[in-house]
Formats: structure tokens, sequence, C-alpha cells
């Protein structure tokens, strides 16, 4: 564990300093999420308004409220950049490099992002719950803070976030195919959007869709934490939603591995 | 033709302390520094001439040039080439100017070679009789049938330059940029392109101006040189007379069998050298002697490092543009703050 | 001006070259855009399975306000997408370089430059959306109104062009502007839906700041109802006249201030 602590540590602080230098970049992600948030909060707006303001499918507009922001924010928070890099270094070759360190190659990777991670959570995320629990206590005149949903919301958040970083490493092997990684982004992008309930809440889908949105990895990367924190799962249902994001996070790590031993075979095939 | 007058050059520069935490304080404060590229910088270029303009990394060299050719707006001074001012004047004054940067290409990427010279026609409104004439001369002097059907990513370093030369050349500019064109290449295309730079030269009567590090590309090709240090000129006038004056200086470096059978002593004591004119250096095997070779000829330090000792392998250095400037700073013929 | 047009094509001839040996990446591109259209849709028809009409606009009418909004915002992205790599990379690389040795105009070399086949996913969602919900949007059509809003599409785009060229040119003096032009541009999310639906500030600053109301609800404003055109289309050519002039007016100052890269 010290052992791991002392290689890994330095990815970490380059992942923080790099979220320093591009910190402009940034926050025009954050403001950019932030101004998509505010037109869909209108949008959602206009439709409960349409639907004569009372509840919409089991959601008050506070509920839809806290619901655009954190699941944007937790989309922030579990972002990763992993294809772009791994597709990036697959193009130029510099892969290569990666694999003569004598470090685990996705750990090193991962824990870089780590570093971006921690920093985006106190200075996104921790905000963001204080300005949406002010919000709800001026909607409702009390405390709706519920600290155990937090520390699970909290919890759920690391087990999306593993899955998100092994999706995104097997988009980024992509790259051994096609070279417009950039289109190929928008589209995950959209894609993990609407499939992940971050777009439109899956509770609004048609109930089949939504049945088979609710089992794919997708839902397990923002439904299922943001979920949590609102107190729309019982108990047993908040467990049983854990459970399938651990067996996401274990199918996406076997299924990453199988495409990067499957890539790196490649590689020597191809001479690099 | 080509007068620059006190040309100045400032940057803003961020700059960062080192470490987490001043990664934290620049996230938040970050600090401003204004930067000197070139502080005073004036020479003038008659017509027809090839003009070495050197000077050691960072000394302002490509901001010079970058201001002669109107990419950069001066801080203050003025440059005038053929009575136009760049900046003022940039979509006619580019007209009359070809310029290559050896770090980076103006050619388009994907698409054959040709495809770029066609483009360019377009661009500089060459007729199609001088087009077809240009590129005749142009593919003969930088030989460049064998790969003008080939898309530019394919090119060859040398292949690049060279097409890059001919590109720059096509609507027969008065006046050539060259920054670095011979950077990074072999002996055999060096010569080549130093070859078709000089018949340019001879046949057109177009006037070079030419930064390089180095020294045989300024030997063989420039009539004169203007050196510049730390944004400052230091020296204006020919090779032949900087040579003369600062550029005597000499390196030999001797393997020896013995590490210990020469030592600083020997050779300064046995030698009838200033002190400021030798220069020793011992690392492992090896032994760094320079010296001024005007008032000590090479051969004789030869004789009198083998009289001393059995020696492996000698190398003999010649002076540098680094070298040169070194020698300036040594004589104090440097401009001062 | 006819040699401008020469220049063009010459060079969009080069691009389609280009992308013709890359097909495959192009191909991927709209592909792409299209499916990241259709998930926009999928989300207004989910929403009107649950409500019949949304701030009094049916569903037909919204995908035609939606629909018309992509038209301008394709149509600038097909042609001028070059100007997001000038505040991305190029500046801060110093490929900018290039352009400056040039006898033509800076902007015009590098908007020429580009063709960006991406943007037929927005033109066809476009198009598509156009033709399919005009028979039931109870469009108001006579010649003035069809003819007026075939004129005000380019201006329409000229509001996506200006503010992209105003955005980049930042990059002259900061070295990358790519999340300014990322977040300005990212505010075309409000010209897919009805202005109406936004509180008042919010209206102003996406009527008169950063005009992208223009682009989209009130330009499809004047064909659905045949009202005010004065405001609607007299608006978008006014407004995307007077940003252009300023936007060039900062691309101008920024060429000046324009440091290169290694001094």
């Amino acid at each position: 564990m010290n052992n791991i602590r002392r290689r890994y540590v330095p990815f970490m602080k380059a992942g923080i300093q790099n979220l320093v230098i591009y910190r402009l970049n940034f926050l025009g992600f954050v403001i950019g999420g932030l101004i998509y948030c505010f037109v869909m909060f209108y949008l959602w707006k206009a439709v409960f308004d349409s639907n004569g303001g009372g509840a919409f499918l089991g959601f008050s507009m506070t509920d839809m409220v806290i619901y655009l922001f954190l699941s944007n924010t937790t989309g922030q928070l579990i972002f990763s950049g992993v294809s772009n890099d791994v597709g990036e270094e697959i193009r130029d070759g510099s892969i290569t490099m990666r694999l003569l360190k004598p470090v685990n190659t996705d750990l090193s990777y991962m824990f870089t992002e780590l570093g971006t991670v921690m920093m985006k959570l106190v200075v996104l995320l921790l905000p963001m719950i204080l300005g949406l629990e002010t919000y709800r206590y001026f909607i409702s005149g009390a405390l709706m803070f519920s600290p155990v949903n937090f520390l699970i919301y909290l919890m759920s958040a690391v087990l999306a976030y593993i899955i998100s970083f092994r999706v995104n490493l097997c988009f980024g092997f992509i790259a051994f195919y096609v070279k417009n990684l950039w289109g190929i982004g928008i589209l995950k992008n959209s894609v993990i959007n609407f499939l992940s309930g971050s777009l439109i809440p899956l509770a609004f889908m048609p109930d089949g869709l939504r049945v088979c949105l609710e089992y794919l990895p997708f839902a397990s990367m923002s439904y299922t934490p943001v979920m949590i924190y609102m107190g729309k799962y019982g108990t047993y249902e908040m467990l049983f939603r854990i459970g399938i994001q651990i067996v996401w996070a274990i199918l996406m790590y076997g299924l990453s591995k199988l495409i990067w031993f499957g890539s790196i075979k490649k590689l020597c095939i191809q001479g690099g | 033709m080509i007068y620059a007058e006190h040309l100045r050059k400032e940057f803003k520069k961020t700059i960062k302390d080192p470490g987490l935490k001043g990664s934290f304080k620049a996230l938040f404060k970050p600090k401003k520094e204004i930067v000197v590229a070139a502080k005073d910088v004036s020479f003038h270029v008659p017509e027809g001439e090839i003009l070495g303009f050197i000077g050691p990394n960072g000394a302002g060299k490509s901001t010079v040039i970058k201001m002669l050719t109107g990419i950069l707006t001066p801080t203050s001074g003025e440059c005038r080439i053929n009575g136009k001012i760049p900046t003022n004047d940039r979509k006619k004054y580019v007209r009359e100017i070809g310029a290559v940067f050896g770090q980076r290409t103006q050619l388009w990427w994907d698409l054959p070679l040709q495809e770029t010279y066609n483009v360019l026609k377009e661009i500089y409104e060459v007729d199609d009789e001088s087009f077809k004439k240009r590129m005749a001369f142009l593919s003969e002097v930088l030989e460049l049938d064998k790969f003008i059907r080939s898309p530019v990513r394919t090119l060859s370093l040398g292949q690049r330059m060279r097409a890059d030369i001919a590109a720059s050349m096509l609507h027969s500019p008065k006046v050539l940029f060259l920054d670095e064109p011979t950077i990074g290449l072999d002996v055999v295309v060096k010569d080549n392109i130093r070859q078709a730079i000089m018949k340019l030269n001879k046949e057109e009567k177009t006037t070079v101006i030419l930064t390089t590090h180095d020294i045989s590309d300024i030997e063989l090709l420039c009539d004169r040189i203007v050196m510049i240090d730390k944004g400052k000129n230091v020296y204006d006038g020919s090779l032949h007379e900087l040579r003369e004056n600062f550029g005597q200086t000499r390196e030999l470096v001797f393997e020896t069998v013995d590490p210990k059978a020469l030592t600083e002593e020997k050779f300064r004591k046995g030698l009838t050298l200033d002190e400021s004119d030798l220069e020793i250096k011992k690392e492992n095997n090896s032994f760094r002697v320079r010296f001024n070779s005007k008032k000590l000829p090479v051969g004789e330090m030869l004789s009198y490092t083998l009289s001393l000792t059995k020696v492996k392998d000698i190398s003999v250095k010649d002076a540098d543009v680094e070298e040169i400037i070194r020698s300036l700073y040594r004589q104090g013929v440097t401009a001062d703050e | 001006m006819r040699r401008i047009w020469k220049i063009y094509r010459l060079l969009a001839a080069q691009n389609l070259k280009r992308i013709m040996e890359y097909r495959a990446d192009f191909l991927t591109g709209a592909v792409s855009f299209l499916i990241d259209q259709a998930v926009g849709i999928a989300f207004i028809f989910i929403i009107f399975t649950q409500i019949p009409q949304l701030s009094g606009f049916t569903f037909p009418q919204i995908l035609f306000i939606y629909g018309f909004s992509q038209i301008p915002k394709g149509l600038d992205h097909l042609l001028t997408d070059n100007l997001w790599c000038v505040g991305y990379f190029i500046v801060r690389k110093g490929d900018f370089d290039k352009y400056l040795i040039r006898p033509i105009n800076p902007l015009f070399h590098v908007i020429a430059e580009t063709f960006q086949v991406d943007a037929v996913g927005e033109l066809i969602v476009g198009f598509g959306l156009l033709i399919y919900a005009s028979p039931d949007a109870g469009l108001h059509i006579t010649v003035w109104t069809v003819l007026l809003s075939v004129i005000a599409v380019p201006f329409a785009a000229l509001i996506y062009t200006s503010l992209k060229i105003m955005t980049s040119a930042l990059a002259f003096w900061m070295k990358s502007s790519g999340f300014i032009i990322q977040m300005v541009y990212g505010m075309n999310e409000f010209s897919k839906y009805p202005t109406t639906i936004y509180s008042l500030p919010v209206r102003i600053f996406v009527t008169y700041i950063i005009p992208f109301a223009f682009t989209g609800y009130y330009l499809s404003q004047y064909i659905l109802t045949g009202n005010d055109p004065w405001f609607n289309i007299g608006g978008v050519i006014v407004i995307s006249s007077v940003l252009f002039v300023i936007s060039i007016f900062i691309w101008n100052k920024g060429i000046s201030a324009y440091e290169s890269a290694g001094a």
C-alpha cells in the first residue's frame, strides 16, 4: 500500500497541477454546464407550468432543479478524459512510452485523474450541494439535507467514477481503428448523456425503455447516485442499485483489460 | 532596401512558482512579467546581399525576423523594406517577400506538393505563363521533380525544406527571409540547399536574410553578418573580419592512454600563451585545450602535446557562432546595458 | 471580389480532396452530429408524450423552431469551423504566422481553409424537421414571409460567425481562448426553444447581449405568425451586422497584438 502511494502520488499531484494550468478551460466547462442547466431549468419550468404546476411523474419542480444541477455536477465530477488521453497517445504512438514505465498503465492514468476529481469535489460539488440545499430550504422552509444520503451518494459516485473511467478507457481504444476522435467524442457524450439520464430523468421515459436503461452501465454513471441523494430509493432498492453498480464496475474492468491486452498484441504486431 | 531602426519587442508572460503551492497561487493571482525579446536592433541591407543574421539561442533573432516579415508589430522602432512598413501595408508588402521558417511548414500537409503550388499561384496572382517558367526554374534548382506528386506528409525533412523554399519563391519575391533553413538536415542536403540559395541570389538578385546556427552556412553564403545577443546588436561586418578579430579560438580534444600525463601546469609553463589565450578542461581520459590560434599555430600545439604523451584520438573543433560570441565577451566588445 | 471567390473555391476544393482521403473520419463526424441531434429531438418527443402544449406551442411548432434554429448553426459550422482552431491552438502554437505572410485577408484565409462536413448532421436535421413539422405547425405562408425568412438565414448564421470571430480573436491576447468560444457558443442552447419560456433578464440577455434568440426563435416567429417583420427579421439583420462590425474591429486589434510563438 505504501509502495502504491509512493509510486502513484506524483501522478495525482500532476493531475491537480494540470487542472490549475488549464483552469480557464475548466472554468469554461463548468460555466458551459451551468448555462445548459439553466436552459433545461427554464424548459422544465415551462413543462411543469404547462402541466398545471403540480408534480410531474413523481417529481416536483424543486426535485427537478436538484436533479438537473446535481446530475450535471455529478457528470462533471465523474467525467473521465482518459478516452482522449489514450486516443491521443495511440495516435501519436507515445503509448509505447507508457508501456515502458514500471507502473501499472491504467492505474497511472487513473491517479492522474483522481487529482482533478478531488479538486472538483472541493471546488464544484461542495458549493453546489450548499447552493442546492439553500435553495431547497427557501422553497420548502425546512432543512432537508440528509448526511446519510450524502455519504451513500459519495460512495455510489466513487463506483460511478470507476465505471466511467473504464467505459472511457474502452472508448479510447477506438483510436486504433478511427482517426476522428473528436467526432467520436461528441457521439460518446451525447449517447452517454441520454442513456445515463442526465438529459432527462429515466423515470420520465416510456416503461420498457426505462427498465432497459436502468440495467445498462450508463444509469450507474450518474442516475443512481443522484437518485440516492434525492432519497428517491428505499433501503432495499438502494442496495440493489449499488449492487448493479458493483457488477458493472467489475464487468467494465474485465472488458477494458481484455481490450488492453488485445491492443498490446496489435501494437507488437504493428511494431509500435 | 531593408532598414531596421531601433527595433524593440516586449512580450507579457505569466509566471508560476514551482510546486503545488505555486499552482494554487497562480490559480487566483497570476503574476505577469514583461520579457524583452528584442531590445534595440538596427541594421541596413542593400539590394542583392545575403545577410547572415546570427546570435545565440534566445538572442531575439526570430523575433526580429518576425517583425521584418510583418508577423509581429514592433513595440517601438521601425522597419522599412522597399519603402514599406510591413504591418501597415501588409497585403501589398507580403507580395514582395518570401519567408521560410525552418521549424514549421506552409505546405498543405495532406495533399500532393503540386497542389500547394497551384493554390499559392492563385493567392499571389501569378499568371499561367510566369507560373510555368517559375516552376521549371524552381524544380531544376531545388530538384523537386522526384517528389512533387507525393503528399507533403510523406516528404523527408530535406525534401520538405526544399519544397518550402520553392513555395516562398514562387511569386519572385525581392526579399527572402530564411529562419534556420538547414536545421536538422544532414551534410549533403545542407549543401544542396545552400547551392539553391546561392543560385537564387545570383540569378534573380534576391536579397536574402538568413538566420542559422551553422557557421558553414554563413561561410559559404553570406556577404556580411549581423550578430545580436540579448536583443542588441553586437557586431556588424564581414565574417572574415570577425574571424580575424575574435574567431581565432580553436579547440583540441585529446584522448590519452595515461590521464596523468597531461596537466594544466605543463601547458601553462611549456607554452608561451597568455592567461586569457588558453583554457583547459579535463574530463576522465579526455583533455580539452582551447586556445588562440593566432598566437600559437594549431600544428605547434599538436606537436607539443604529442611530445608529452601517447594520444589515442584527437578531434579539432572549429569556432562556431557560440564560440565567437564567447570570445567577443572575453574581449569586452559587447554592447553594454 | 472575383478573385476572392476563385481563391475560396480553390481552398475549398483542396479541403474536399482531403476529406475524400479521410472519408471514414468525416463520415464518423457527420454521423456523430446526426446522433447528437437525434438525442435532442428524442428529448422533446419524450416531453410531449406527457404534455400537449409547451407555453402555448404545439409539438410541431416546437419542432419547427428547433429545426429552424439548426440551419444557421449548421451553415456557420459548415463554413467557419477553423475559427475554433484559432482559439484553441493556431495562435498558441504560432501557426498563425502563415496567414500573415500571404497577400490575402488573414480572416478570410483562415475561414476559407476549412469546410466542415460534420455540419451536414445539423443541416439534415434542421431541414428534416422543417419539412416534417411544416404541415402541422400552422405556418403563415406568403411570398413575403418565405422570402424574408430565407434572406434572414445567412444573417442569423453571421451572428454565430461574429461571436466566434470575437471570441477566437481573444486568443491573440490570451494565447488560448478556446474555453471562451466554448462558453459563448454553448449559449446557442437558448436558441432551440421559444424565448418566452425564459425569465425577463435571460430573455434580454439572449436577445441583446449574446443574441442567439435571433438565430432560432425570432427567426422562426415571422413565418409562424406573420407578425413583427421589423423586429423578427429586421432585428436579425441589424444585430448581426452590428455584431460583425464589432467582431472585425476586435479581430484587427488582435492581429497587431499577436505574439507568435517561441519568441
